[in-house]
Formats: C-alpha cells, sequence, structure tokens
C-alpha cells in the first residue's frame, strides 16, 4: 500500500481583465484496480464556482465558469490516494507466440479496439519512416513491446523547450528530442502501424524514486496485449509502469486528454504557471 | 403530339424524349394528373403570367425568404427562386415514397445505434471498421451513450430522383441538418396567394403541419422525469445560410430561437438567460453542426457553441435533435451499404432504389472510375450542398485530369456514380418568357420520435434553372417548386 498526496495547482495572469471565462480541468486521478482515491479538495480565487462532471470520455472534469472580470486566477486541487502494488505479469506458458499474434488479427479484436489502433494527427509517423522500428514476430508481443519501450527510449533526448504538447511526429523524429507526450506519440504510432492497440495515459508521476518526469503532469503508454490485457509501458525511464504511476485519464492522443480546456474572452498577454507535487507517505 | 394550346407559355417547350418528363409522357400527351392543371395553366396569356410571377418574387422579397451563397470572394444573399407551376405527385407513387423514406430512416437509425454500441454490422463483415473510422463525423464520445427513445435521426432529409426509367433512386440521406423545410410551406402560401382557384381542383395533404409535427417530436424526446419540455431551436446566428428556416420554424413552433451565448450550462443541466433569471432548457434542436456544439469537448475555437453542453447531454439532463455523431451515416460511402443495413436491421428488401456507387477506397473501383471519368459524377463523401461535384461528360480533357490528380491525394474521400438522368419538368424561364424542360429532384422530410413517426406529405422539388444542369442545390443556383401530394 503506498499513500500519496498529489497538488496541482495553476496561477493565471492577464495583461487586460478577463470579462467571462471557462475551464475545465482533467486532474483527478482515476479509481481503479490499482488506485483509489479517498479525497479530492479543489480551490478558486475570485469566489468562482466549481463543478465536477464527466467527459465524453467518461473521465472526471473540475469545471469553472468566471462571471466577473479577473486578471489573475489561482486553481488548486489537492487527492489523496492509495496506490496497490501490480501484479506481476501472469505470462502463460501455454499460450503460444503465434496465437497473440493471430488474436490481433481478428476482426472482432480490430473493432472493439479500433479507437487505438487508428492513428491520429499526432500519432502518424511521416510516411517515410513508418518502418522505423521493426517487429521480430518470432519474439512474443510483450517482448518486442519492451525492445520498442527501450529503443524509443533511446531515440529521444529527454529535453524541455524543443516541442510543444502538439508537435507532429515528424518534427519530434527530426529534432530527437522532447518531453513524455512525443515518447508516448511515438510509442504509440509505432505500437499501432504494427496493429497492437495502443493508448495515450495522462497522470501523475512519483518522481521521488529519482524518475525522470517534469514538475507538470506526465504522459506514457498503455498497450493491449492479447491474453494479458492492458500493460503501462514509460518510454521516458524505460519502464513497465508500477505503483509510481498515477493515472488520470487515457485517450487515443494528447488532445483526448488535455489537462486544461478553456474559453476566455480577453485580450492581451497571458502567463500560466502550473506546478504538480507527489508526495508519498508510507 | 406537342399541344398546340399552349403556344404563349409553351412556345419554346422542346421535349426531349429521352428525358423522363413528368408533365408529358412519351407521346407528348398531358399526364393523367396534370390535366386539369394544364387547362387552367392554358387559359393565361403570357402577360398574365409575367404579372403573377413578379408579384411571386417581390412577396419572396418582402418576406425575407432568402437564402446565402457563399464562395471565395463574399457571402451573397439570394432570393429563393420559385416557380409557378407545381409539381404533382398522385397517391400511389406517394405511398411508395413515404414507405421506402421511412424503411431508410428506421434503418439508418439502427445503424447509428450499433455502429455506438455492439458495432454487430461491421463484426458480421457486412461493412468495413475503415469507413467508420475514417469518417470525420464519427465520435467516439457517443460511444454506449442511449439517446433517448434510442433515437439519433430524428430529422431526416431524403433526396430522391426519377430516373429516366421512372423509377425513383435515392441520392442521398442528409441526416445532420437537412434545411429546406421551410421552403415547402412558403412555397406552398405564395402557389395560394398568386393562383389560389387552382387549388380548388385538386385534393392535396397540407404541407402546414410540419411544425406542430416537429414540436410533437421534439417533445416525445425529452429527458426522463421532465413533465412539460422547454424545447429551443439553436442556430449558429443570422449570418447562417439557413438562418431564415431556423427563425420560421421556432416562430411556428412556438419556442425560442437561440444562440450559444444565450445559454449556460450549471450543474450539467442547460438554461436560457431570459429577463425573468434562468429558464432550464430540456429540448435542443441544433442547427449547429457536431464540432461546433460545446467547445470543452469538440472544437476549442468554437465561438458559436456552449461551453458544457455535451456533458449535460451525457448525463441525460437535456436531448440534443438530431443526435450528435448521427452523421456519420450521412455519409456518401456509407450510403453505398444502404441495401445491406436495410436488410441486416430491418431484415427487408429497400422499397426505394440506391444509385449503384464506386468507392474510390477499393482498388478495382478506383481504377474504374479513373478510367471511366467522362460517364460518372464523382463526388467527395462529406460535403453537402453540391460543392465539390464533377460530372465527367461535362469535363475537358484537362479538367478530367485534375479530377483524376484530386481523388488520387485521398481516395477515401471520394465516391463516383454512374450520370443519373433527372426527371424533367417544365418550368417557367424568366429569359424566354416561357415554360422549358428542366431537372427536378425531391427532398422529403422524414420525422423520427419516440412511439412517433411523421413524413411531410410534400417536400421540396429543387429545379436546375440552368438549360442542361444537373446540380439542383440552391447554393449552385438551383430554384423550386411547390410539390402537391394528391390524397387518394
Amino acid at each position: 500500500m503506498y499513500n500519496y498526496t498529489i497538488k496541482y495547482s495553476c496561477v493565471n495572469t492577464y495583461e487586460n481583465p478577463v470579462f467571462e471565462s471557462f475551464w475545465q480541468y482533467i486532474v483527478t486521478p482515476q479509481n481503479n484496480s490499482t488506485q483509489e482515491l479517498s479525497s479530492g479538495v479543489f480551490s478558486v480565487s475570485n469566489d468562482a464556482v466549481i463543478e465536477k462532471s464527466i467527459n465524453g470520455y467518461n473521465f472526471e472534469t473540475a469545471r469553472i465558469h468566471t462571471k466577473k472580470p479577473f486578471e489573475s486566477l489561482t486553481f488548486e486541487a489537492v487527492f489523496k490516494l492509495t496506490k496497490t502494488k501490480d501484479n506481476p505479469l501472469k505470462i502463460d506458458p501455454k499460450y503460444k507466440i503465434e496465437d497473440g499474434y493471430k488474436a490481433l488479427k481478428e476482426l472482432d479484436f480490430q473493432v472493439d479496439y479500433e479507437a487505438f489502433l487508428n492513428t491520429t494527427e499526432l500519432t502518424t509517423l511521416p510516411k517515410e519512416q513508418v518502418s522505423l522500428f521493426d517487429f521480430d514476430t518470432s519474439k512474443s508481443i510483450l517482448d518486442n513491446l519492451k525492445r520498442l519501450n527501450n529503443w524509443v527510449h533511446k531515440y529521444i533526448v529527454f529535453k524541455a523547450g524543443e516541442t510543444t504538447t502538439e508537435t507532429l511526429l515528424e518534427t519530434v523524429i527530426e529534432k530527437k528530442k522532447g518531453l513524455s507526450p512525443d515518447f508516448t506519440h511515438l510509442l504509440c504510432a509505432i505500437a499501432r502501424v504494427n496493429k497492437i492497440p495502443a493508448r495515450y495515459v495522462s497522470g501523475y508521476l512519483h518522481q521521488g524514486d529519482g524518475l525522470l518526469g517534469d514538475s507538470q503532469m506526465c504522459a506514457w503508454v498503455e498497450v493491449l496485449v492479447p491474453n494479458l490485457g492492458w500493460i503501462g509501458l514509460d518510454p521516458v525511464n524505460n519502464l513497465l509502469t508500477d505503483h509510481n504511476y498515477i493515472k488520470v485519464a487515457h485517450g487515443r492522443d494528447y488532445k483526448d486528454c488535455e489537462p486544461l480546456k478553456q474559453l476566455l474572452f480577453s485580450y492581451g498577454e497571458k502567463t500560466s504557471k502550473c506546478v504538480v507535487e507527489v508526495t508519498y507517505e508510507q | 403530339m406537342k399541344p398546340t394550346n399552349f403556344k404563349h407559355l409553351f412556345s419554346s417547350y422542346d421535349g426531349n424524349e429521352n428525358l423522363f418528363d413528368e408533365i408529358f409522357d412519351k407521346k407528348q400527351n398531358v399526364r393523367k394528373v396534370y390535366q386539369k392543371l394544364f387547362d387552367i395553366y392554358n387559359d393565361q396569356s403570357i402577360e398574365e403570367f409575367i404579372n403573377l410571377n413578379n408579384k411571386a418574387k417581390t412577396s419572396f422579397f418582402n418576406q425575407g425568404i432568402t437564402f446565402q451563397v457563399y464562395n471565395e470572394e463574399k457571402a451573397q444573399e439570394k432570393i429563393f427562386p420559385f416557380d409557378l407551376f407545381p409539381r404533382i405527385i398522385d397517391a400511389d407513387e406517394w405511398k411508395i415514397i413515404e414507405h421506402g423514406v421511412l424503411q431508410r430512416c428506421r434503418a439508418l437509425n439502427a445503424f447509428i445505434w450499433d455502429i455506438y454500441h455492439d458495432k454487430n454490422i461491421i463484426k458480421a463483415g457486412l461493412v468495413p471498421m475503415e469507413l467508420i473510422s475514417s469518417s470525420a463525423n464519427y465520435l467516439r464520445q457517443m460511444d454506449g451513450l442511449d439517446p433517448v427513445g434510442g433515437i439519433y435521426n430524428h430529422i431526416s432529409g431524403t433526396d430522391l430522383i426519377k430516373h429516366s426509367d421512372g423509377k425513383y433512386y435515392v441520392l442521398e440521406d442528409n441526416i445532420r441538418c437537412p434545411s429546406g423545410v421551410s421552403y415547402v410551406v412558403y412555397n406552398r402560401n405564395a402557389l395560394k396567394r398568386s393562383l389560389f382557384g387552382v387549388f380548388n381542383h385538386y385534393d392535396i395533404h397540407t404541407v402546414t403541419d410540419y411544425s406542430e409535427n416537429l414540436l410533437e417530436i421534439l417533445e416525445s424526446v425529452k429527458p426522463k422525469g421532465v413533465d412539460v419540455p422547454t424545447c429551443v431551436v439553436i442556430t449558429p446566428g443570422v449570418y447562417n445560410s439557413a438562418y431564415f428556416e431556423h427563425s420560421y420554424l421556432a416562430k411556428t413552433m412556438g419556442i425560442e430561437l437561440v444562440e450559444g451565448r444565450d445559454l449556460v450550462v450549471e450543474n450539467d443541466f442547460v438554461y436560457m438567460k431570459t429577463i425573468s433569471g434562468l429558464t432550464k432548457v430540456d429540448v435542443i434542436y441544433r442547427r449547429i453542426d457536431d464540432g461546433f456544439l460545446d467547445p470543452l469537448e469538440f472544437k476549442k475555437d468554437s465561438a458559436i457553441g456552449v461551453p458544457g453542453l455535451f456533458a449535460a447531454y451525457k448525463k441525460g439532463n437535456v436531448t440534443l435533435v438530431n443526435a450528435p455523431g448521427t452523421g456519420v451515416a450521412d455519409d456518401k460511402a456509407i450510403y453505398t451499404y444502404m441495401p445491406e443495413i436495410i436488410k441486416f436491421y430491418l431484415g427487408e428488401k429497400p422499397i426505394l432504389n440506391n444509385v449503384h456507387t464506386y468507392h474510390c477506397s477499393r482498388a478495382t473501383d478506383l481504377k474504374f472510375v479513373l478510367e471511366n471519368i467522362h460517364n460518372l459524377v464523382v463526388k467527395p463523401v462529406d460535403e453537402a450542398g453540391g460543392y465539390g461535384i464533377s460530372i465527367g461528360n461535362r469535363l475537358t480533357k484537362l479538367e478530367i485530369e485534375a479530377v483524376k490528380k484530386v481523388i488520387l491525394q485521398n481516395p477515401r474521400k471520394y465516391i463516383a456514380q454512374p450520370i443519373m438522368s433527372l426527371s424533367v419538368h417544365a418550368t417557367y424561364i424568366e429569359d424566354c418568357q416561357s415554360f422549358e424542360q428542366r431537372h427536378v429532384d425531391l427532398r422529403t422530410f422524414t420525422l423520427l420520435g419516440q412511439d412517433k413517426e411523421f413524413v411531410l406529405k410534400g417536400g421540396l422539388t429543387r429545379v436546375a434553372l440552368k438549360k442542361g444542369n444537373l446540380i439542383v442545390n440552391s447554393s449552385q443556383g438551383g430554384g423550386s417548386k411547390d410539390t402537391w401530394v394528391l390524397k387518394k
């Protein structure tokens, strides 16, 4: 059992008053088989009201609608949750390597996981780079994915300021530098080209163990391996995900799980500073 | 025999025998249903008719019955061209149309339900998954969501043509935000004002009951727990090409016409801002495309939507009509599968014919299309209003090469069909001051609600005003006619 406290805070300042604004945060950790949210406390400045809701992909949102002009707005969310250890992967020795590849080809499988098999704008490999990474079908799907995780880890250098969350893979491949969304998009793209369902996961990473990430929300990948289920891969740290990874949402790419969507009626410069702190109590 | 008694109005009526004429049969005799009308028009002099025609035009202008045409340079507002000679459909013929369009709408509704739930038709190998996942109108946010009464396409506009074989063929199923119904009613009003006497000789179904039926449909899909629902029509605003229709429908249903900024979402309920405070809204007839409905869920830069609207819809606190994501079936590539779709969900044979369609996404079809463009109509799968259509036999060699290039850039985006010969109808042509043959189609309007179905007994007969032209869309210079459905 691991007890975490996550603090997400954002300070936004504007050159000119914002007359009306709408904010939608997707920052609440999910309740699932390995994590249980015990509390979530939201606060916002300027007497604005926070409403909780569910978005189109069934993830919790916190919405704010400001009606009075303001020049600065602070948003803070504190979550407490318990994380249990992932069960070690139970690999069935009777399930043959070729059975896995056969399962990927079944129509029902392809229809059920269609959303995570098709590429999106952010997960499309440039035409000439489609075979950037070769799958070795004499090895199991999981082994290939682990190899791919390692390959992406080495291919991109973790560096801030080179890309944005919506940089296309063409640029990422050219620069070979980026942050967790770029690692994630590249791994998803290659997995999907090889007919393996892959989804973009946004969440928090406990960096206490010396893991790479940033002080904002992180991203990693979940791939669906026949007979094993969804497995988390973190190409930034070349790891299978464990109790240090706290999941918020998943989607086809960054756009499906954007932590903040907003609509502002204002003009001029703005500055926005968001910080995430993940603390761990035994 | 050509009609001799029509020497004025029909002086240059040149009946082309290869075309199916709605008024004259192959021997140039007037068809039975038109005989009376033909005799009445025959009594008028050309001067009287010109006078009437001008009055009708002024009336449309004064009432603001206009539409916008978008082009690259500027948007233009135009009077909707109206022809004073109505189209008549007899009761037996109408029965086939009515059953046929209802069958299609029911099947499409079942198809959309399936696509957003179990996807059985795809798993059965009848419709390729690729067609759905590549559709710009496939909204994954609708997956597993159950709209009230299981209805997605509450309002459908089915475009039909009559081919030279005298049979009806469906050209398109419009189930996003089909427009045109207000013109149906105004065409009837205009004809009644100009030539009220002709109505004494025919027993015709009314078309003015559309709005009351639409309101009943909207109310039938009210959210659970609501007793008397508040319904509204939402419009993108006065600059939208169909704004006249949005305001007409709201006015005749006796409900509010709102824009996105008039609505607000609080705690997943939708409210309308009124001078006496917020009023809860239960059913929204939306004339805004899916992508613009909610900037927090879809296009971030939509300024015409309502932030939080989709979450309210998902919770079942408000009904959107038509349901978001319905457009997945309003795709010309899906159209090809209509016979299979009808059979799969209803176990029936299609009543109305489909035009054979070639998918450029299929290698064999693509090859055929590229080799036979001169005999085909090439259409983009997801455009409306007749935009982007190329009619092969009207193209020069150079233009054909250009079309080929465009298709090859994105084959999934194009389908091709044989050039269908739309039936022709006598239409008054101002420049010649006489009646001439012009191609026509027919848009019917079907409503599906909870335990209620309705097909408007009438429709919008659109006329291609340019001689020989096959594109009837008003945005491409088409006009329209009042359409009479006779009672049995």
